[in-house]
C-alpha cells in the first residue's frame, strides 16, 4: 500500500521512471491478484478535497493530509472511475517503458473512446482523466512529471539567467538574450531535464499580468534592478511555479509577488507561497513559503493618489475576499488588516492602475522603492 | 303553373308525406347521425349490433363480414353479412324498412345498441342521401334465400320491396348492402375500424372480419366458443320508479288493486311493504290501479322512498366474464400484461342494478400509439419518459363501445381520477396502457340523448373507481417486478460493459490473460448482486403486506359482498 511518508517524497524527485514503472506494475498485479482470488479489486489513493487538506504552519505550505480512501470496482460509484485509472495506468506505463512524455491533453485524447456496446464514452471530458491521474500519482506515490505526463505549458521568464535544456542537444541560453518575450517555461521544470546553470540576480519578481511583464521588459526593469522577471499570466502554472520554487531553495533568491490589489490577485499569490489545495500534495515541490507580496494593496492607493482609477468590487468580490479572510494561512494582522480594508472599501485596485502616474513610474518608482524599503505583505 | 293554394288539407297532406323523413332529418343528432365519420360508424353498429342480437338469439356463434368500399368523395358503399339465423320474406320489411318497429324502449333489460336508429334508420339514410334502395340477400338455411331492395315509404313509414326475387341456393344469414353519402371513413378512435376491434374485444364469442376502403382486411378472432345467455328482463325496483311510470304502468296491469298491482308488477314489493305504504299514502291501495291519478302516483314514489326495500336481483346481468375478456384483450390488444376483474353486481340509485367489469392491459401493443416493444423496452422506456404510447380507454356499456363524448363519461373521469403515480405508472400521458371498462345495467345512466356517455352517478363512479384501483395494484405489481427485474439487469451491465476495458487495460502492464479476469469479474459482478437481491425482496414483501392490508381495509368498507365471485360460466343452452 504506498502511503507518501515523509522518506518517500524526499526520493520522489531523485527517482528513475523504471522504479515508478516497476510501482505502477506492482500496483496493477495486486489487482489481478485480487481479481484471481474473486475478491473486489480495489487499489488506495489519498483523498483529496478539502476534507483531507491541512495547513502546516511551521513549513508554511498546504499539504494533503493522510487520509487514504479506497476506489472499488464493485461500488457502483467507484466503478467507472476504476476503469478510467486502469486506462490511464496502463497508458503512464506506456509512456515510461517507451520514454515519451504527453501532456494531459494528449493522454485524454489517446484514451477517449466509445466503450465497446454503449454510447458511452471512456472518458466525457478532460477533467476526469485529469482526476484519474491525481489518483494515480498518490497510488504509486509520485509525481506527475515522473509519469512523463505533463500540463499544459504557461508563463515567461526573462532576466539574466543561463538554462540548459537536458532533453534538447544540452542547448545553454541565457534569458535576457532570447529577445523582448523571454523564454516560455516549459510545463515540466524537473532539474534532470531543465538545469539553472547560472543566475545573476538579486530576487524574482513574478508578476500576474502579461502586460505588465511586458511593461518592465520595455522598461528594462531585470538589467537594471538584477532582478528575474515571471509573466505568470494569471494564476500560476505548475511548470512556473515549481520553477519559482526552484529558483528560490536552488539559487536562495527571494520571490516577490506582483499582482492585482484583488481577490484573484491576492490568490495567486497564496498558490504562489502556500500552495493549492488541488495540488496539496505536491506543496513540497511547488510552494514558496519565503515569498512575499509587494502589491497593489490598499495603502498603495492612498500613498499614490490612485483613488481615481481604483474599481468597485462585485458582490462575488467581496464574498470571495471574505472566505479568504477564513484560510489559516491568512491569519496574520497585516493580511487581516488589507482584507478588512478592501471590504469595507469595496475597492480593487489593478497593476496597469499605476500607469495612471506615468508608464515607466512602476518601474522607475513604485517598485524599486518598495523593494528597497522592504514594503511587503507577508 | 298555378299558385297552389294552401289549404288545411294540403297542409295535412304535406306534414304526413313529410312526417317520418322530417323526423328523421330533424332528429339526425340525437340518432348519432351527426358528423360525417360519426355517422359511418354509427350505420355499422347498427348492422353489427343487430347480427350480433340475431346469432345470440339463434345460439349461433357470430361470424360478421364488414366491408366498406369508397364510391367517390364522401361517398361509401357498406356491405355487412353474417351467419344468422336470417330474415325472412315477411320480416324483412319491418326489419330494415320501418323506423322505430323493434322497440326496445320500457324494457328492464341489459341489452346492446341502445343508441342509434336501428337497421331501418340505416336504410332511411341512404335513401336520403343517395336516393338509392338498401340491397338484402337472407337465408334461413332452409328453402331458398332470397334477394330484394328495401326502401321506406316516408308517407306511411312502411317498408317498399322491390325486386324481389328467390335465389337458386341455399344460404343462412343475412347480407345487407347499403350505399351512403356526405359520411367519411377515417382510421381515427372513432372510426367504424376501431368500432369493430372493440366490439370484438367486448363479444370475444364473435368473429369480425373488415375489409377497409384500402382494401385491408383484418380479422378479429374468436376466442370464446361460448354463446352468451339471454340477460333476463326485470322488474322494476320501487326505489328508481317515477311518478309517469306508475301512471303508465297502472293503465296497463293486470292487477285489479294499486297493492296487488304494485306486488305483482315491481320487484320486492310484498305485503309488508305495502302495510308500510298504506300509512305513507291519502288513499286507499285496494283503489283499481287504472284510476291512479298523477297526485296518486306521487304519494307511492313519496312513499316508497320511506321503504327499506330490499335490493333489486342482480341475477339477469350478463357479464362478460374475466377469462373471456382476459383472452380476448390477449388476441386483440396482444399486450405483455393483462389483468382483469368482474366486480360482483352493485345497484346504483337504489334500484338498478349494474356490474362493471375491468380490464387492464399492459405494454406489448397496449395503449393509444403504442410501438410495440418488447416488455424489457417498454419498461424501460416508462421508466426514462420516452414510451410513445398513450393511455388508451375503452369504454363500454353493455359490451357495446362508446366511442364518442370520451370527456364527458364517468368511466373517463373516474380512469383519470385514480392516482396512477401510486401503481408505478408516472405519467399517464405516456404509458403503453389500455384500460377496458364494460358497465352492465338494466338501465344505463347515460349522460343524455347521444348514449354515448356516462353520468356521473356516484354508486357507479364509486363502484369504477374501486375496480379500477383493485387492477391497478396487480398491474403495479408486475410493473414493480418487472422494473425490479430490469434495475438488476442494469446494474449488472453498468459493470459488464466495463469489464473488457479494465481487463485490457490490466492486461497491458502485467500481461495476464484478458478472458481469464473478465470471467472472474463478471461473476464476482453477479455474485454480488445476488447478496442484494434478498434485500430487494424484502422490501418488495413488505410493501406487498401493506397493499394487502390496504385491499382488505378496502373491501371491509363496501357494502356488498367481500370476496369475489368467480364468474359462473355460462353455458350454451
Amino acid at each position: 500500500m504506498p502511503a507518501a511518508n515523509k522518506k518517500k517524497v524526499s526520493k520522489i524527485e531523485t527517482e528513475k521512471p523504471k522504479e515508478i514503472a516497476k510501482r505502477i506494475r506492482s500496483m496493477s498485479e495486486d489487482i489481478v491478484k485480487q481479481i484471481k482470488k474473486n475478491t473486489d479489486p480495489t487499489f488506495i489513493t489519498k483523498q483529496r478535497g478539502r476534507g483531507n487538506v491541512e495547513f502546516d504552519e511551521k513549513k508554511g505550505i498546504i499539504e494533503l493530509g493522510e487520509k487514504e480512501t479506497t476506489r472499488s470496482f464493485l461500488n457502483i460509484a467507484h466503478t467507472k472511475k476504476f476503469l478510467q485509472t486502469m486506462l490511464v495506468t496502463a497508458k503512464a506505463y506506456d509512456y515510461l517503458n517507451q520514454n515519451k512524455t504527453a501532456s494531459i491533453r494528449e493522454i485524454y485524447y489517446e484514451l477517449k473512446h466509445n466503450i465497446k456496446g454503449t454510447k458511452e464514452n471512456t472518458f466525457d471530458g478532460q477533467h476526469e482523466s485529469d482526476s484519474c491521474l491525481v489518483d494515480l500519482e498518490h497510488a504509486v506515490d509520485t509525481i506527475r512529471e515522473k509519469l512523463n505526463v505533463h500540463a499544459n505549458p504557461k508563463g515567461t521568464l526573462y532576466g539574466d539567467i543561463t538554462l540548459m535544456d537536458r532533453k534538447h542537444n544540452n542547448d545553454k541560453f541565457n534569458c535576457l538574450k532570447l529577445g523582448r518575450g523571454g523564454w516560455s517555461i516549459m510545463s515540466r521544470m524537473e532539474p534532470n531535464e531543465i538545469e539553472i546553470k547560472q543566475v545573476n540576480a538579486k530576487y524574482v519578481l513574478v508578476i500576474e499580468t502579461s502586460a505588465m511583464y511586458e511593461r518592465l521588459i520595455e522598461e528594462d526593469f531585470a538589467k537594471k534592478n538584477k532582478a528575474i522577471l515571471i509573466g505568470v499570466g494569471g494564476q500560476a502554472a505548475r511548470g512556473a511555479r515549481r520553477l519559482i520554487h526552484r529558483l528560490h531553495t536552488e539559487k536562495n533568491l527571494p520571490v516577490f509577488a506582483f499582482t492585482d490589489g484583488d481577490p484573484y490577485g491576492w490568490y495567486i499569490y497564496s498558490v504562489i507561497k502556500q500552495g493549492s489545495m488541488a495540488l496539496a500534495a505536491h506543496s513540497t515541490f511547488l510552494a514558496c513559503p519565503d515569498a512575499q507580496y509587494i502589491g497593489m494593496t490598499m495603502e498603495d492607493i492612498k500613498t499614490y493618489g490612485l483613488e481615481a482609477v481604483t474599481e468597485k468590487m462585485k458582490p462575488g468580490d467581496i464574498k470571495r475576499a471574505k472566505e479568504m479572510m477564513q484560510y489559516e494561512w491568512f491569519q496574520n494582522k497585516p493580511w487581516q488588516e488589507e482584507l478588512k480594508n478592501a471590504i469595507h472599501q469595496k475597492l480593487r485596485i489593478e497593476q496597469q492602475a499605476l500607469a495612471n502616474k506615468s508608464l515607466e513610474f512602476v518601474a522607475k518608482e513604485y517598485l524599486p522603492k518598495k523593494i528597497k524599503n522592504k514594503e511587503f505583505l507577508p | 303553373m298555378a299558385e297552389q293554394i294552401i289549404t288545411g288539407d294540403t297542409l295535412e297532406k304535406e306534414f304526413r308525406e313529410h312526417s317520418v323523413a322530417e323526423f328523421f332529418k330533424r332528429n339526425r343528432q340525437m340518432l348519432g347521425l351527426y358528423g360525417k365519420v360519426r355517422s359511418l360508424t354509427t350505420v355499422v353498429h347498427e348492422y353489427v349490433s343487430n347480427s350480433l342480437d340475431a346469432c345470440e338469439e339463434a345460439h349461433i356463434l357470430p361470424e360478421i363480414e364488414v366491408k366498406l368500399e369508397e364510391l367517390g368523395p364522401e361517398y361509401y358503399m357498406l356491405t355487412v353479412k353474417d351467419n344468422g339465423p336470417g330474415l325472412t320474406r315477411v320480416t324483412v320489411g319491418k326489419a330494415l324498412g320501418q323506423l322505430l318497429a323493434g322497440t326496445k324502449f320500457h324494457r328492464l333489460i341489459q341489452m346492446r345498441g341502445q343508441q342509434g336508429i336501428g337497421a331501418s334508420g340505416a336504410t332511411m339514410l341512404a335513401q336520403m342521401t343517395t336516393g338509392k334502395a338498401t340491397k338484402v340477400i337472407s337465408g334461413t338455411g332452409k328453402g331458398k334465400a332470397f334477394a330484394c331492395e328495401i326502401t321506406i315509404d316516408p308517407k306511411k313509414n312502411q317498408p317498399k320491396i322491390d325486386n324481389l326475387h328467390d335465389l337458386d341456393k341455399q344460404f343462412r344469414g343475412l347480407m345487407v348492402q347499403a350505399k351512403f353519402k356526405d359520411v367519411l371513413y377515417r382510421e381515427s378512435s372513432t372510426g367504424p375500424m376501431e368500432y369493430l376491434r372493440r366490439t370484438a374485444i367486448a363479444n370475444p364469442h364473435s368473429q369480425i372480419t373488415f375489409v377497409s376502403p384500402k382494401g385491408e382486411k383484418t380479422i378479429f378472432k374468436r376466442t370464446a366458443a361460448y354463446i352468451p345467455k339471454k340477460p333476463r328482463p326485470m322488474k322494476p325496483h320501487p326505489n328508481g320508479v317515477t311518478v309517469d311510470e306508475i301512471v303508465t304502468m297502472g293503465h296497463a296491469t293486470a292487477g285489479r288493486k294499486v297493492s296487488s298491482f304494485l306486488k305483482t308488477d315491481f320487484e320486492r314489493v310484498g305485503d309488508t311493504s305495502m302495510a308500510k305504504l298504506q300509512k305513507e299514502v291519502k288513499f286507499d291501495l285496494n283503489k283499481d290501479p287504472k284510476q291512479l291519478t298523477w297526485d296518486e302516483s306521487e304519494q307511492i314514489v313519496k312513499g316508497f322512498k320511506k321503504i327499506d326495500f330490499i335490493s333489486p336481483s342482480t341475477d339477469g346481468l350478463r357479464p362478460i366474464g374475466e377469462a373471456r375478456i382476459k383472452k380476448s384483450l390477449e388476441s386483440i390488444v396482444e399486450p405483455e400484461y393483462i389483468y382483469t376483474l368482474t366486480r360482483p353486481p352493485k345497484v346504483y340509485a337504489g334500484g338498478f342494478p349494474f356490474q362493471v367489469e375491468i380490464g387492464i392491459a399492459y405494454g406489448g401493443k397496449a395503449g393509444k400509439g403504442g410501438n410495440g416493444d418488447d416488455g424489457e423496452n417498454a419498461t424501460k422506456q416508462i421508466m426514462e419518459g420516452e414510451n410513445e404510447a398513450k393511455l388508451e380507454i375503452m369504454r363500454f356499456a353493455n359490451r357495446a363501445p362508446l366511442l364518442f363524448d370520451a370527456g364527458n363519461c364517468a368511466i373517463t373521469k373516474a380512469v383519470h381520477s385514480i392516482e396512477w403515480k401510486r401503481y408505478g405508472v408516472k405519467n399517464l400521458e405516456n404509458v403503453p396502457l389500455t384500460v377496458f371498462v364494460n358497465l352492465i345495467s338494466v338501465h344505463i345512466p347515460y349522460t343524455g340523448t347521444g348514449k354515448q356517455a356516462i353520468t356521473d352517478e356516484n354508486d357507479v363512479v364509486e363502484e369504477l373507481r374501486l375496480a379500477l384501483m383493485q387492477c391497478a395494484r396487480k398491474t403495479s405489481q408486475y410493473i414493480n417486478a418487472k422494473r425490479r427485474e430490469l434495475e438488476s439487469k442494469m446494474r449488472r451491465d453498468m459493470f459488464y460493459k466495463y469489464i473488457p476495458e479494465i481487463a485490457h487495460a490490466l492486461h497491458e502492464v502485467t500481461k495476464v490473460e484478458e478472458k481469464l479476469m473478465i470471467d472472474k469479474l463478471e461473476n464476482l459482478v453477479l455474485t454480488k448482486l445476488d447478496l442484494e437481491k434478498p434485500e430487494l425482496e424484502k422490501e418488495h414483501d413488505a410493501q406487498k403486506k401493506k397493499e394487502k392490508q390496504e385491499e382488505i381495509k378496502k373491501f371491509r368498507e363496501e357494502v356488498f359482498g367481500e370476496e369475489r365471485e368467480e364468474v359462473k360460466e355460462e353455458g350454451d343452452d
